[in-house]
């Protein structure tokens, strides 16, 4: 497969003096606009229709299994003695840390001034935000009794009588999620505002142009808005940065604050943080490279922004690799017996099918992207990412299961089984992931173009001081 | 056209521009010009405009602030009035005011409340959200959130003055330049939002009347349950019939080979009364059957053992005359282990046994007086057969264990210590009645003898006082 690169332009290429371009072509502000708006505007191709009905449908799926298991009882799981924390939790755990390379990226590189996030920041916080949506639905079906998951919240009740425990990191999550979800919305809302109002400008249905004006609260583009939306933005940023590195420390925190031999462990938080970057990373990449093929945005989602998330995914990739050998070595090192069985059955118990297919998926296979090819050829990259993803969720698997499974009794050890129902709801939590995503798609602006437009004008700006960018790169 | 013009209020004069540098060059000679109340309007933040147009830093980061910080306190304070003052929970003996406990809570409010402020301090000071902005009446500022810069002067500037303004934007370079008019569409929301607002506002008010409307009002209804089997459990009580098993019980044996907690504690004589070293030599299947019996909990051997045990009732010469019973109660019997016994007599046998043990309890008096025909009066415990040399210790155990005639077996209801306690006080019953001085050790002679004495004295006196007030009451009666 042959690099897609418009107009001949190999963006990847690293020129000294220079930045690389990040929007390709002879490209203009207005294209920017329309490039964007033809995505929402433009009727509903077969494959967005198809699409959209096959993850609809496994919504239902997905809403008729909670109604089903509201309606007999959590014995519908394979949730047995001593496995009480089955799917339910790898799936929460396996969603919520998908939900961390939108803010990361949107946060962390804006700190940094990496510019390449903005063509692909606004579609990653929505895939962050739908995918703490699906993490969400998770513990609030696992707490057993559903209607009453607002017991979680402190409130003065007076049934209970009673305040919630402070000192439990399963509530400390449950701060940190419901935060995590807030704030991730207000940053991308926020990021969307002058987008909306672009939309709302180009409108010529007039209700669609009422529910923009609505959405975009009225933007005008006046400079002193821009001038206290950047500043806003950028304390969103500095305060989304730690938020996201608190989320799956806390998360990590439910299993590391427990005796559970394999859980209890210091290493937990940060290597809970850089799973969550390499998965999220992982499933922006599933998503991208379809998806800017398909509404034709390779001049704005270029090969060498693909690249930079392919850097990441090989460098928090080996960052996971060394976190698994780290747990075996202080294992041996901490010389005790629980913890040391507790790996040794992991890698070669009865989960070891499972130990090493995430071995494979999250430690091997990323590391292909030290290969420029595979970097810079979309095919590899979207294979890859989706090992990533697979292993991913048995990192989850492996650390849920196989821990609880063999603890210090023996005479209860057990093999855990899912059922239909554990099947059915990891599949359809994937439908309701990707029903939101297609109408985000249709609905919303998929790339923030007000910053992108910023970064064409500054690359225009930087060309200018280069003599017109063209000559001084043949002299380089 | 100008007729129009003339009615409508002008709110200033607005220039189109196609590039960043001319819309920079033009906002700088406007600010020169001494121009203050001016705005661009921009697609992107375009950097360098606030100095060119002269805008002043914004408090938006202070807002931010004074918001985390409440976030702080308000967290702390939530956590430590609920965990530390209002309902405090031991978790693992830590002081019930732990500070890192809460600070993840206290993190993730700092950051919500600070995330809140930037986002609405931000819109509150853009003052937004504003729908009607007279910007919107040109078509061609439709393009300020795509591809052109306009430049605004405000007509309300002092130094406003139509066409000075419109020759000095015209030299800026702009080619289209225009006055911004009051905005004269209908400022009504359209009806049919209106309606759909309007409804589901009304809408959205339905559960919470219900829900408020139940709340004040009495109903003599029962209550609606949801999940039914939630609310009743369909758990059985201990002699209901279920269809789960197959006997039809719904309460449940011991599982086979299962020993509960305690079971297996005591040694097999304690638990039998039978002196098992000597019923080995004489009787080793009997031996294998109580094991199974008492140790390994075999109801079959249990159901066995009694079917021998009862036999032996009916026959003369039986298995309860040859097994060899435990001599000596195995418990160290002292004073506290005869009150034990004694409050257990008290419940479970004085009933019939009576208090003083002479077999004529109140169930017996009954019985008696009503003539009940099938009534087998209680055994006294003073009859020189029941004697410890007669009747050693293990088999009073072994009776009250598994009963007798129509006594039932109490090692159901009394427990095994408190069967032996029960044992060692019938002795000491037994020996109330008929015991010597000759029994109570020297040392405490003089003092038996002097409690004798006071008794009897004391006997005496309430015995006079009693004949008086009988002779005086004759005496008031004619």
């Amino acid at each position: 497969m042959s690099l897609a690169i418009p107009n001949g332009l190999d963006n990847t290429v690293e020129r000294p003096g220079e930045r690389a371009p990040l929007v390709l072509g002879e490209t203009t502000y207005h294209d920017i606009t329309e490039a964007v708006c033809k995505v929402a505007e433009r009727p509903p191709s077969k494959g967005w229709i198809g699409g959209f009905l096959v993850a609809f449908a496994l919504l239902q799926v997905l809403g008729l299994l909670i109604v089903y298991l509201i309606y007999t009882g959590v014995g519908v799981w394979g949730n047995r003695a001593p496995i009480f924390w089955g799917w339910p939790i790898v799936n929460f755990v396996f969603w919520v840390g998908i939900g961390h390379a939108g803010t990361l990226i949107s946060a962390i590189l804006f700190l940094f001034r990496q510019e390449w996030r903005t063509s692909i920041n606004r579609a990653a916080e929505a895939m962050t935000i739908f995918a703490v949506a699906c993490a969400g639905t998770f513990p609030g079906i696992h707490v057993g009794r559903a209607w009453l998951a607002f017991w979680l919240a402190p409130y003065p009740s007076l049934n209970l009588w009673m305040w919630p425990q402070f000192r439990s990191p399963l509530l400390w999550d449950v701060f940190a999620v419901s935060t995590y979800g807030t704030v991730s919305l207000l940053f991308w809302y926020m990021g969307m505002v002058p987008d909306l109002a672009t939309f709302r400008d180009r409108s010529k249905n007039k209700y669609r142009r009422m529910a923009y004006g609505l959405l975009c609260l009225g933007w005008s583009g006046s400079s002193r808005h821009w001038m206290r939306y950047e500043k806003a933005y950028a304390i969103l940023a500095a305060l989304a940065a730690p938020l996201v590195l608190s989320v799956h420390t806390i998360v990590s925190f439910d299993f590391a604050v427990s005796q559970v031999p394999g859980w209890h462990t210091t290493i937990f938080p940060p290597y809970f943080v850089a799973g969550a970057i390499f998965s999220g990373f992982a499933m922006v990449l599933t998503l991208m490279v379809p998806a800017r093929k398909m509404l034709n945005l390779e001049k704005l989602i270029t090969i060498r922004h693909l690249e930079n998330m392919c850097k990441i995914i090989l460098a928090t990739g080996s960052i996971v690799g060394l976190a698994y050998g780290t747990e075996f070595f202080i294992a041996w090192y901490g010389q005790v017996p629980a913890e040391q069985f507790a790996f040794l059955n992991r890698a070669f118990g009865p989960y070891a099918w499972a130990y090493w297919t995430m071995v494979s998926c999250n430690v091997i296979s990323p590391q292909i992207f030290w290969f420029k090819k595979a970097r810079t050829t979309p095919w590899i990259i979207v294979v890859v990412s989706i090992f990533v993803n697979i292993g991913m969720w048995f990192e989850r698997f492996v650390i849920v299961i196989s821990s609880l499974s063999r603890d210090y009794l023996p005479s209860a050890w057990a093999y855990f089984t899912p059922t239909w129902v554990d099947w059915g709801m990891l599949i359809g939590s994937f439908g309701l992931f990707f029903t939101l995503f297609l109408l985000f798609c249709r609905t919303l602006p998929v790339i923030n173009m007000a910053e992108v437009k910023a970064t064409l004008a500054k690359q225009e700006h930087m060309a200018h001081l280069h003599g017109h960018g063209e000559e001084a790169s043949e002299g380089h | 056209m100008s007729e129009t013009k003339i009615e409508t209020t002008v709110h200033g004069m607005m220039a189109e521009f196609t590039t960043v540098d001319s819309l920079l060059s033009a906002c700088r000679r406007i600010r020169d010009a001494g121009y203050t109340k001016t705005d661009a309007y921009t697609p992107f933040p375009v950097h360098g405009i606030d100095k060119a147009l002269g805008i002043k830093p914004t408090a938006l980061p202070w807002i931010c602030l004074i918001a985390g910080a409440t976030g702080t306190c308000i967290a702390l304070a939530m956590q430590i009035w609920m965990n530390s003052i209002d309902y405090k929970y031991i978790i693992s003996g830590k002081p019930y005011l732990s500070l890192p406990a809460f600070i993840p809570v206290a993190f993730e409010l700092t950051i919500l409340l600070a995330s809140f402020g930037a986002f609405f301090g931000m819109w509150a000071l853009n003052g937004l959200p504003k729908f009607s902005n007279p910007m919107f009446t040109d078509p061609r500022f439709d393009r300020a959130t795509d591809d052109r810069f306009f430049l605004y002067v405000d007509a309300g500037d002092e130094r406003y003055d139509a066409n000075g303004v419109r020759n000095l934007l015209a030299d800026t370079g702009s080619d289209y330049i225009n006055e911004v008019v009051e905005d004269d569409s209908p400022k009504e929301v359209p009806k049919p939002v209106f309606l759909i607002w309007g409804l589901s506002v009304a809408a959205s008010l339905v559960p919470l009347i219900c829900i408020l409307t139940m709340r004040v009002t009495n109903s003599s209804k029962p209550r609606f349950h949801i999940f039914f089997d939630m609310d009743f459990s369909p758990s059985k009580d201990a002699q209901q019939v279920t269809s789960l098993f197959a006997d039809n019980r719904a309460m449940r044996s011991d599982v086979p080979g299962t020993v509960a907690r305690g079971q297996m504690e005591e040694s097999l004589d304690m638990l039998t009364g039978i002196d098992v070293e000597a019923l080995t030599l004489s009787d080793p299947p009997r031996v294998q059957r109580l094991v199974r019996a008492y140790m390994l909990a075999d109801d079959e051997a249990k159901a066995e053992e009694k079917e021998a045990v009862d036999a032996a009732e009916a026959a003369p010469a039986s298995v309860m005359d040859t097994t060899p019973w435990v001599e000596k109660n195995p418990l160290n019997v002292d004073a506290e282990l005869l009150a034990q016994g004694q409050q257990q007599f008290a419940i479970y046998c004085s009933v019939c046994h009576g208090m003083d043990g002479y077999g004529n309890g109140l169930v017996n008096q009954r019985a008696q007086s009503i003539s009940a025909p099938t009534w087998v009066p209680p055994a006294s415990m003073h009859q020189e057969t029941l004697y410890a040399d007669k009747y050693p210790d293990g088999k009073l155990f072994s009776t009250i264990s598994n009963g007798i005639r129509k006594m039932p077996g109490y090692a159901g209801q009394i427990k095994l210590k408190d069967r032996w306690a029960i044992v060692a006080y019938v002795r000491a019953l037994q020996k109330s009645q008929n015991a010597s001085l000759d029994l109570v050790p020297e040392s405490e002679k003089a003092a038996v003898e002097a409690a004798v004495t006071e008794a009897k004295a004391e006997l005496k006196r309430q015995a006079e006082e009693a004949e008086k007030a009988a002779a005086a009451r004759k005496q008031e009666q004619p």
